[in-house]
């Protein structure tokens, strides 16, 4: 008896039918295509992109080489070296993260104690040489430098749930 | 320190202050000299105005054959013992818990008022010095204040400048 | 109550045995079970004043603290009730109001113990809202580092000044939250065993400042070694981070160092990455210096030691530092004998040859029975200086009553109570045979000696004891008159039934002696010097530096054709004196092992590779050795060796007589004496580049002359001023110190420190000028 139904079923069409429509409706709707690069898709505050350390307001770096990030990257991607600065504070001499090892997981965000690692929304960088994927300390606050308003504010944004 | 190890224990202090510490000594068995570090500075305080030089208090440690950190521990341990110069009359004022709710805190200000100090300073003449000090174990005489050897009991505005006035 | 008595206690439910009369923290460590403490250190007295350990016991209304309660029997004890975590809890949250919470800068974060007691028995949340307390900085030299905001006030750092480096100078000033742990006048710490308040502090109030932000303790690798320095042969923790040593930790061996560490040992690692190191073989052409290959450089040694050893072997010398490792002084020793020259020997601070060169000088017992001495006779020793966990040894002894005597050339600033008997070199020798005569010996020496009451005194001290240790120091074994001195200590040791030793002067004293690094009828160490040879192997030495006579050293080297220099460091002595220098890996670099002052043969392995193109000295040997075709250098590692080595020497040590107490005092001279000491920062390659600890008070003093103030004033010198020091040829310009410690008619000018590289032996007649 199923068979014989199945039968008359496909004899109409309605499978195809049922397609159809929702290409129809697809064909009539908005379109949300984005032309990129031109256009950008919207990105949550909490973007895990390409790291930046930040500075306080006074232009100090904020990183204060305890390590952490160090510790928790489950990739092993940081390497740090610290010594006491000229004035005696504890400071980085040396604060690389290699890309190629980081998986983006942004451990190293969440244990910051400072705020000063941080991952910002870029995510559009390539390398055209070896060595050019580990990230300097100098190159970590200029990127930090460049985006620190937008970084500002996604922290803000993020605070109330951190 | 290091110019007081070469100076003889008989070179310390006057011979009247060395008797007077000796005298203390001879209170406790031999080789207890410690026992005697509170008197020894008492005495040594007394003789030098009222209140201990880091000199003095090294000198007390070379005296008493300690080292000059258990000195400075106990003279620091003990409100008692000065590290700034004094005025002649030390008031000493109560201001926990008893004379607290007896008002010391009137007595107070009536001494800043009159004196034009605070506690921890000395008057320009330096005839009066202020000190805030815990319970001095008065409390039924509370408010109260302590000058040199002698409590002063509940204390009020009017009686504090009769005592101010009779102190030298 | 008998300490013997067996009981039975209850611990949360657990039944355990033990000693009536222990503490209760005791017990429970030894049974695994965990108490939270700060104060309490099994090795310092019991303060009792952090209350963290609070414990409840049965029948006891209140929670009582563990470290100050001695154990009954049938006591019932809950660590985890209620009542006991409630009290925990609330200590945790009282000493937590005062704590910063910097963990992110704080050094000792990691390895925190108020960190790991928090997180175990604190609350998450504070609810002390008031303001905390803050200690302004106080500096006490460049060896700690010091943030007292953060200190806890467990008074475990005073209480080791006081009970274990014997010099009070932290105390606990002001009351209540005003207490402050500090040196309150401002002043460096200048005890030599400073270094451990660092491992005592539960907190980051007192830290390593040459490690100071450095390395966390978690990036660490701990490798466990032996101290390279002096012959207690302290066992070690060298904390490696990426190949390169960021630290040095104590070890602990109750037989040896217990759980301390000198600050010598533990701040030396910084000479491996001294400026001065070695990293590229150099040879001498045209006398100019040039990087070469190992493989030149090599070729060079062996065929300039070859060339002379065809000609006549015994024209070749070798010198062995004591701080070598046993495989390399043992290997040394096979070149030399192989190239059939008699001439080794590493006793290059001793001036008198005229003992038994045999005999393997030692402590003639263990580290840890000097402890237990009723008396003790130390003969030219500044032994806190030279061994400082020896001398704490010999302090614990003193504490318990023992009676300590000094026969020195100085006055020393000891830390027990101890007779000193000072004077000047020959006097030494004199006194010592007065104190012989006086106890009942007799000696053969050529002159006459009186015998005063106090000399009686010192030989009645000795006679009347059970247990007696004469022991002969540094300053002993670089005295012109050593075997004489060996030799009347022997004569008191017979008359007053003690045990007699020497406490060699450096980590592998005993270790050279032991595998054969002494002339057996070739020169010795200064014979060579004095006859100057045409060839010399120099193993890890700085000839300026290193040996009693450094002129004699230097000329004899400088006139030599082939001077071969394996060594970590390229010093200006070297680059005068050598011809070829083979960079050797340093201290933690290579393995190897070393023999203490009580004969135990210890192992350690390397840490990190060697710096730049150097090489473990037993491999430089090794090749050495194959490449002058000397049989018996296949050795693949450093245990091969040592397996061989353990085969022919592993045997017990002997006690065998070192000299005679006949013949002439050689030390007595007409004008001032020298008292030529090296300073414990000056001992050897690797300290004396360590830059902290030559920041220290100790070795900044160091480089200075001493006088008297009356032989100041016959020479019309002032304090402060510069003098020359003029000794033979030999003129050095020091600064004068005037010292009350030191005797009539000698000068203090230390061995070993810069301008000391031209005068002659450390002990000798020397004159003043005024510059």
């Amino acid at each position: 008896m199923k068979v014989f139904i199945d039968y008359i079923r496909s004899l109409f069409l309605l499978e195809l039918l049922k397609g159809l429509q929702l290409t129809g409706r697809y064909l009539c709707a908005k379109k949300f295509t984005i032309q990129y690069p031109e256009e950008r898709a919207p990105m949550s505050p909490r973007f895990r992109g390409l790291h930046a350390q930040r500075r306080y307001e006074n232009g100090e770096e904020r990183c204060i080489a305890c390590k952490l990030c160090e510790a928790t990257c489950p990739a092993l991607a940081i390497t740090i070296e610290a010594a006491p600065r000229e004035d005696g504070s504890r400071r980085t001499t040396r604060y690389e993260i290699d890309l190629f090892k980081c998986i983006f997981c942004g451990y190293c965000e969440e244990s910051c104690p400072v705020d000063a690692i941080v991952e910002s929304r870029t995510y559009e960088y390539c390398f055209e040489n070896r060595g050019e994927n580990i990230m300097t300390k100098e190159q970590l606050l200029a990127h930090g430098d460049k985006h620190e308003v937008q970084l500002a504010k996604d922290l803000e944004a993020q605070a109330p749930y951190r | 320190m290091s110019a007081l190890e070469i100076k003889n224990r008989n070179e310390l202090f006057t011979p009247e202050i060395r008797a007077e510490i000796d005298h203390e000594i001879a209170k406790y068995p031999e080789g207890e000299s410690q026992s005697a570090a509170m008197a020894a500075l008492r005495i040594v305080q007394d003789a030098n105005g009222g209140w201990l030089t880091q000199e003095s208090m090294d000198e007390v440690a070379a005296y008493l054959d300690l080292p000059p950190i258990a000195i400075y521990e106990v003279a620091t341990f003990y409100s008692m013992y000065e590290h700034k110069p004094v005025g002649r009359n030390k008031l000493c004022v109560c201001t926990n818990i008893s004379c607290m709710i007896n008002n010391s805190d009137q007595i107070v200000e009536h001494l800043n008022n009159r004196l034009g100090i605070k506690f921890g300073e000395v008057t320009e003449d330096g005839r009066y010095s202020l000190k805030e000090v815990e319970c001095l174990g008065a409390c039924g005489g509370a408010p109260m204040m302590q000058v040199g050897r002698k409590y002063y009991e509940n204390l009020t505005p009017e009686r504090l400048d009769s005592i101010l006035d009779e102190l030298e | 109550m008998s300490e013997e008595k067996t009981i039975t206690i209850e611990v949360d439910g657990q039944p355990l045995e033990t000693k009536a009369g222990a503490l209760l923290i005791d017990v429970t460590d030894a049974a695994g079970i965990n108490i939270p403490r700060f104060c309490y250190h099994d090795k310092l007295s019991i303060a009792a004043s952090c209350r963290m350990c609070l414990v409840e016991v049965a029948k006891v209304p209140k929670p009582i603290p563990a470290c100050a309660t001695q154990v009954m029997d049938g006591m019932v004890v809950q660590t985890r009730s209620p009542m006991a975590l409630a009290a925990q809890k609330a200590t945790m949250e009282f000493l937590l109001i005062n704590h910063p919470l910097d963990c992110p800068v704080c050094d000792q974060g990691g390895e925190c113990e108020l960190q790991d007691v928090a997180m175990g028995y604190g609350s998450d949340v504070t609810r002390f809202v008031e303001g905390k307390r803050v200690i302004p900085e106080n500096n006490i030299g460049p060896l700690i580092a010091t943030d007292m905001t953060r200190c806890i006030h467990c008074t475990r750092c005073v209480r080791f000044g006081d009970e274990v480096a014997g010099m009070r100078e932290m105390g606990a000033t002001g009351r209540g939250e005003h207490m402050t742990i500090g040196t309150f006048v401002a002043h460096n710490i200048n005890s030599e065993l400073s270094g451990n308040v660092i491992d005592l502090c539960p907190v980051g109030a007192l830290t390593s400042k040459p490690f100071q932000y450095r390395a966390r303790a978690w990036e660490l690798t701990r490798h466990t070694g032996v101290a390279p320095h002096d012959s207690v042969g302290s066992n070690i923790q060298i904390h490696t981070r990426r190949g390169e040593v960021m630290r040095v930790h104590p070890h602990s061996n109750d037989a040896i160092n217990e759980v301390w560490l000198s600050d010598r040992d533990r701040f030396s690692y910084e000479g491996i990455k001294s400026e001065e190191r070695l990293t590229q073989p150099l040879i001498k052409k045209d006398g100019e210096w040039v990087e070469t290959s190992w493989e030149e450089a090599l070729e060079t040694a062996a065929s300039g030691l070859r060339e002379i050893a065809s000609a006549d072997a015994d024209q070749i010398g070798t010198l062995v530092s004591p701080t070598a490792t046993l495989e390399e002084i043992a290997l040394a020793q096979k070149i030399t004998e192989g190239l059939g020259s008699p001439n080794i020997d590493y006793r290059l601070r001793q001036e008198d040859f005229r003992g038994n060169s045999r005999a393997v000088p030692w402590l003639g017992q263990s580290i840890a029975s000097l402890e237990d001495v009723d008396s003790a006779l130390l003969i030219g020793s500044n032994i806190r200086k030279d061994q400082p966990l020896l001398a704490h040894r010999v302090r614990k002894a003193a504490l318990k009553g023992a009676k300590i005597q000094l026969v020195n050339p100085l006055q020393l600033d000891l830390h027990f109570d101890a007779a000193q008997m000072v004077s000047d070199p020959a006097g030494m020798v004199r006194n010592l045979a007065a104190i012989a005569e006086a106890a009942g010996g007799s000696h053969h020496l050529t002159e006459q000696i009186e015998v005063t009451d106090e000399h009686k005194a010192v030989a009645e001290g000795l006679k009347c004891s059970k247990s007696t240790v004469i022991l002969l120091g540094n300053i002993a074994q670089s005295h012109p008159d050593f075997t004489i001195l060996y030799g009347l200590a022997s004569v008191i040791a017979k008359a007053a039934d003690a045990f007699v030793g020497v406490i060699p002067m450096a980590a592998n004293s005993v270790g050279a002696a032991v595998v054969g690094a002494i002339p057996n009828k070739g020169l010795n160490a200064h014979a060579m010097l004095e006859n100057p040879r045409k060839g010399y192997l120099l193993l890890g030495i700085e000839p300026g530096l290193d040996i009693n006579n450094p002129a004699l050293a230097r000329a004899a080297m400088s006139g030599a054709e082939t001077v071969v220099a394996i060594t970590a460091y390229r010093s200006p002595c070297l680059e005068e004196t050598a011809s070829v220098m083979l960079p050797m890996a340093a201290f933690g670099e290579t393995s190897g092992s070393f023999v203490n002052a009580e004969g135990r043969w210890q192992s350690f392995s390397g840490t990190t590779g060697p710096a730049g193109e150097s090489r473990p000295g037993w491999k430089i040997l090794r090749v050495l050795g194959n490449l002058m075709d000397i049989s018996g250098f296949d050795y693949s590692s450093s245990e091969e060796i040592l397996d061989e080595l353990r085969g022919a020497h592993g045997g017990e040590l002997q006690v065998a007589s070192l000299g005679a107490a006949k013949g002439k005092i050689r030390s007595a001279v007409t004008g001032l004496a020298r008292i030529g000491e090296t300073p414990i920062y000056a001992a050897d390659a690797l300290v004396r580049r360590a830059a902290s600890l030559q920041e220290t008070e100790e070795a900044r003093d160091a480089a200075v002359a001493r006088v008297n103030p009356s032989v100041a004033a016959d020479a019309g010198l002032l304090d402060g001023e510069k003098v020359a020091v003029v000794q033979g040829e030999g003129r050095a310009e020091m600064v004068l110190k005037v010292d009350a410690n030191i005797p009539d008619g000698c000068v203090w000018v230390p061995a070993a420190v810069p301008g000391s590289e031209s005068l002659g032996d450390q002990f000798g007649e020397l004159s003043l000028e005024k510059v």
